[in-house]
């Protein structure tokens, strides 16, 4: 509006000096005319004399006075046509140029900004990982890089000094140098993880290196090892689908690093940061001019798990200390496993060990090709899978806490209820006969002592009752009334923990079996071997190690929490932004009764259990827990034990599954045993006094699995 | 061809004056002051923005331009001092002198051909001699429409010096050079209207050049042929002189030919300088290379960019005062022959602004015409300021006592 006002101003102060120039001119044409009048009316006359050849000496004077106002007229007129094409021509281009400079400036302006001005980012931190007790889990290590401007490829000479300093080959140096996958403009990483007497030498001597600059970059490092590897997960770039999926209002680079798995690929968008901004102004052909301005990248926020390290240490070392002592796998008993804690009391998860693993500094700058060939062989045993929340299992006699309040709540059991166990059972008369682990039979057992011996013959019985009242018996109650009140504690869905593609295990139900066998009409049918193989959580039955802790917990406190990992986010400045709350899945409706029973059954259980319960008093554990051996036909059994301490006032619930390890209560158990210690020593002493371990990534090896001889042992 | 005596004719419509109605200092009897300072500035002025422009671009030197200018103070100062009514008489001399340089880069060995256009000679250095022949023209075309005595009336002798006016451009098209030969067309049509030529006539000339563009067009669509890529290539006017030519007329789909690329950023570097521009020197227009040409043919752009539309306005106000100032000159010179020369000069300059400004904000096609006294280039420098000389000259001789076979001299 101001520059409106003034421009038309000046237009107006510029048009009366031209009309005051006009004027003035006129106004001396005038008098220099009224002085010439005479003269050349004069001229006129004689000139018209002149040229009225022939004419009659009386008619002279008329023409000549004829002439005299017409000759001049004629050019007046023709000096009035040249003036007027003049103002024209004036007019015109100021019209046009004031529509272009000052009506529509604006744009222009623009125009011209975005043709030279242009930008490059610079890569932030991320930010780091802590445990729940402070200890950094991931931190970023500093990273000497030395920076080309692209013009630097042309420099043969600067290119040669480049290439003895740093060691490279002259047209390796020119070929980083030339690449512009990181934008035109962008300065070139010629080489990185530079000494650092090579990195002064190079500050000292800018002179030999025109266009060279260092910069600190920082790289992720883990103080550490493959500890907790599989919840931190690892950073790399982004592959083109990831970089199209970029959220909005953030920027991604191709050559920034991303979070690919486990935390740093859920919190990602917490821990990346804001890029810094390099914007720099360009000639026509993309040469850079000018750096006009910087603004510098922004660490991301720091992120506090609800992980303890030295927990999490001993699960890690235990696990590798089971599966593969020696180094490989196969060296011990077992060739995978899990160990998973969980705070009944607010959803926190301590502890998420997950075996074979790996060490994620070895993705810091890309997967190198041999590790990654490596844990694709069949013998390393995915070592990338977290197996805590996608290794899924049969719970096997895990299951038996909730299948016998299951059996409570329908009445097909009560604390009085005997059976006879005789290592055998055909409860159905079908001739395929289904067996207690213990082969020579418990003889007579109610259901507490069923639990405490994990006696199989007293499920299949509880089992036949079910099968006895559904559609294919009496009707009473649904064909799926076992299943609905299984996923009660969440079986078969999500525990909704902050980790990426969590998998939700299986609870089969007839439509399930007629879906999965619908090519195979003969083994679709919903038998009341489906019963009694999901009662005892064999069969089609898969859980993951995580819901089996979560159900646990509802065991120990009566609540489904919703497991986290994150506890807490800090930004650049330290200030807390966000602290986990506890948060409640449900309450699955149980009878408070049946509940303190299957409890003091749990309790009791590891009290007299020969294999488990020694592990527990040895350590001062008051536990109350389940084993578990799940049995394949083709292979070694999976051990499994689950337990929560304190038992009269629960704080930790941990379960581990070994893969092909054997008896749950002789191989697991001890394990659980060794966790839950290390949980309550992790919480009550001081961090300082407590040494976390370097814990080492997986061989990628194995050997040949020794065949643990015997059966199961429950 | 005969034309009219020198000798029968007589400045007869023209208002004369003598010098002893003139009651002038001896310097002001030399010096027309209002046109002398209009020059100086401008001059100091266009010096200015053209140094600033050859600042990034190694391409060019501000000392040979200083050169340029030098050499025209020389030229200028010349025939300042030569009385100009000895060229009178020398119609023809001045015709084959013109047809001569303007042909002259079709000599072996020293006639240059750059960018399709035999327009350069080397001797010793580049030079363009159809820029000098525009001194040579104008005074051709005032002797010859001075001998008319301001009534061309006779349509046998209109249609004489039409002929004869059109064939300095008709030797240029041999180069070819649309833009100078426009020049000459328009040197030739000022100085028709001006010399009195009957309206009637130039009516119709006009009517005939607007049919004759027509024509060509037409005649072009019947001489077209089909290139093998599908394309269709024209005979008389080259597609790339119909894009050159037509690009200002669609605007809204600029950048897709080279023209259009420069029209484009020239129009951005006009439109971003704003009220007051971004400071002499401080372009980004031009100085980081995005404005082709930018000391010559787009030299305005770099003024509009660095001075905005208060940088404008000053050199449009400088025109303004050089050509008024010159129209004065011509009014008031008692001499036809004097008149027409400076008009045909006022003209030429007008064409060349209106063409060179034009141009950069869009209104015009794009040729290449430099804008007077601004633009980088020696020879052109040279040329305007014998131009300055002519239009001195006219001023300062008007009233001296005729020599020869001068004008009035046969009063």
């Amino acid at each position: 509006m101001t520059i409106a006002l003034v421009a038309g101003i000046i237009t107006a102060i510029i048009i009366v000096g031209l009309v005051l120039v006009y004027l003035v001119m006129r106004n001396k044409d005038a008098s220099g005319a009224s002085d010439d009048a005479f003269g050349s009316e004069l001229t006129n006359i004689k000139v018209g004399f002149d040229e009225a050849d022939g004419d009659k000496r009386a008619d002279v004077k008329v023409s000549a006075s004829d002439e005299a106002s017409k000759a001049p007229d004629a050019f007046t007129k023709r000096f009035i046509a040249l003036g007027v094409l003049a103002v024209g021509v004036f007019g015109s281009l100021l019209a046009r140029i004031w529509t272009l400079q000052v009506k529509s400036g604006q744009g222009y302006v623009k125009e011209a900004e975005d043709n030279l001005l242009t930008s490059v980012s610079t890569p932030a931190p991320r930010g780091c990982i802590y445990d729940a007790r402070g200890r950094e889990l991931v931190g970023n290590e500093t990273n000497q890089t030395v920076l080309a401007d692209p013009t630097v490829a042309d420099d043969a000479d600067t290119v040669l000094r480049l290439s003895a300093v740093l060691g490279i080959p002259a047209p390796v140096v020119r070929q980083r140098i030339q690449d512009a996958s990181t934008g035109a403009q962008s300065q070139r990483v010629v080489a990185d993880r530079v000494r650092l007497r090579d990195i002064a030498f190079i500050s000292e001597h800018p002179d030999a290196y025109p266009g060279i600059s260092v910069q600190a970059r920082t790289v992720r490092e883990y103080p550490y090892g493959a500890l907790a590897s599989h919840v931190l997960g690892y950073t790399g770039t982004p592959t083109d689908d990831e970089l199209l999926q970029v959220s909005s209002g953030r920027k991604v680079e191709s050559t920034d690093a991303v979070g690919k798995s486990g935390i740093e690929r859920q919190y990602d968008s917490v821990l990346s940061g804001d890029q810094g901004e390099r914007r720099m102004m360009v000639d026509a052909k993309g040469d850079v001019v000018a750096v006009v301005g910087e603004t510098l990248p922004k660490k991301g926020s720091d992120i506090t798990l609800t992980i303890d390290a030295y927990a999490q240490g001993v699960a890690d070392q235990v696990l590798a200390d089971q599966i593969a002592p020696l180094g490989d796998i196969g060296t011990g008993a077992g060739v995978a496993g899990a160990v998973v804690a969980m705070n009944v009391k607010d959803g926190d998860i301590p502890v998420m060990a997950s075996y074979p693993t790996f060490d994620p500094s070895y993705f810091t700058n890309g997967i190198p090709q041999d590790i990654w060939d490596l844990y694709n062989t069949e013998e390393s045993n995915a070592p990338m899978v977290n197996r805590a929340v996608n290794g899924q299992y049969a719970p096997a006699s895990t299951f038996k806490a909730f299948t016998s309040l299951a059996g409570l709540l329908y009445g097909f059991a009560d604390y009085e209820s005997e059976w006879e166990c005789g290592g055998k059972w055909d409860g159905f008369g079908s001739g395929d006969v289904q067996k207690c682990w213990l082969h020579s039979g418990h003889g007579i057992m109610n259901l507490h002592d069923g639990i405490v011996n994990s006696c199989d013959v007293v499920f299949y019985e509880i089992a036949k009752a079910f099968y006895d009242h559904g559609p294919d018996g009496s009707g009473e109650i649904s064909e799926t009334a076992l299943q609905d009140y299984i996923k009660n504690y969440h079986f078969g869905n999500p525990t909704g923990i902050d980790l990426p593609d969590e998998s939700t295990g299986r609870i089969p139900t007839p439509e399930w079996k007629a879906e999965q066998w619908r090519n195979v009409p003969s083994e679709a049918a919903w038998r009341g071997g489906d019963y009694t193989n999901m009662i005892i959580g064999q069969g089609d039955v898969l859980i993951t190690p995580l819901q089996l802790v979560v159900a646990y917990g509802a065991i120990a406190t009566g609540k489904l929490l919703v497991p986290h990992l994150m506890k807490q986010v800090r930004n650049g400045d330290g200030e807390v932004v966000y602290e986990a709350q506890t948060e409640v899945a449900g309450e699955p409706d149980v009878n408070q009764e049946h509940l303190e029973f299957v409890r003091e059954s749990l309790h009791d259980m590891i009290l007299e259990s020969h294999d488990a319960g020694p592990s527990f008093f040895l350590r001062g554990l008051d536990a109350a827990g389940k084993s578990g051996t799940s049995e394949h036909t083709d292979r070694q059994d999976d051990a499994w034990f689950v337990a929560y301490a304190p038992y009269d006032d629960p704080k930790y619930v941990v379960a581990c599954v070994i893969e092909e390890g054997g008896g749950g209560a002789e191989v697991a158990g001890p394990i659980v045993a060794k966790v839950l210690a290390a949980l309550f020593k992790g919480e009550s002493e001081d961090p300082a006094s407590l040494e976390v371990p370097k814990v080492p990534g997986s061989s990628g090896k194995s050997v040949a699995v020794k065949v643990a001889g015997g059966a199961r042992t429950d | 061809m005969p034309l009219p005596q020198i000798e029968s004719v007589h400045a007869a419509a023209t208002p004369t004056s003598t010098g002893a109605r003139r009651h002038r200092s001896r310097l002001s009897s030399i010096v027309c002051w209002p046109f002398f300072i209009a020059c100086v500035a401008l001059i100091a002025f266009g010096l200015l923005v053209c140094w600033s422009a050859v600042q990034t671009d190694a391409d060019y030197s501000f000392s040979r331009q200083l050169m340029g200018v030098a050499m025209g103070i020389v030229a200028c100062m010349a025939l300042w001092m030569f009385d100009y009514r000895k060229f009178g008489a020398l119609t023809y001399p001045l015709l084959i002198v013109s047809v001569i340089l303007i042909l002259s880069p079709h000599l072996p060995f020293i006639g240059r051909t750059v960018k399709g256009a035999t327009s350069w000679i080397y001797i010793g250095m580049q030079v363009q001699p159809a820029e000098f022949a525009k001194v040579t023209v104008v005074l051709f075309a005032a002797s010859l429409l001075s001998r008319y005595n301001g009534r061309l009336f006779d349509l046998r002798e209109y249609c004489k010096c039409v002929g004869l006016l059109l064939v300095p451009f008709l030797c240029i098209m041999t180069q070819p050079d649309l833009g100078t030969g426009l020049v000459y067309l328009f040197i030739s049509a000022v100085v028709l209207v001006m010399g009195g030529a009957r309206l009637r006539y130039l009516l119709i000339t006009l009517a005939a050049f607007i049919a004759t563009i027509v024509a060509v067009f037409a005649v072009d669509e019947v001489l077209k042929y089909q290139l093998p890529d599908g394309t269709w290539e024209y005979k008389l006017l080259k597609n790339y002189q119909r894009t050159r030519l037509f690009v200002f007329m669609n605007q809204d789909s600029l950048s897709t030919t080279d023209e259009g690329y420069n029209l484009k950023q020239a129009m951005i570097a006009i439109g971003s300088g704003g009220l007051f521009g971004k400071g002499l020197g401080f372009s980004t227009q031009s100085a980081l290379g995005f404005l082709p040409e930018a000391p010559t043919d787009f030299i305005f752009c770099v003024l509009a960019e660095e001075l905005g539309f208060f940088g404008v306005v000053v050199l449009i106000a400088l025109y303004a005062l050089l050509i008024g100032s010159a129209i004065y000159i011509a009014r008031t010179c008692g001499n036809l022959f004097g008149m027409l020369i400076v008009c045909a000069i006022v003209g030429m300059w007008l064409f060349q602004i209106l063409e060179n400004i034009g141009m950069c904000c869009g209104l015009m096609p794009i040729t290449g015409i430099p804008l007077p006294f601004v633009s980088y280039g020696s020879s052109f420098m040279t040329v305007n300021f014998a131009m300055l000389g002519l239009i001195s000259s006219v001023y300062s001789h008007e009233m001296a006592p005729m020599t020869g076979a001068g004008y009035g001299s046969s009063r």
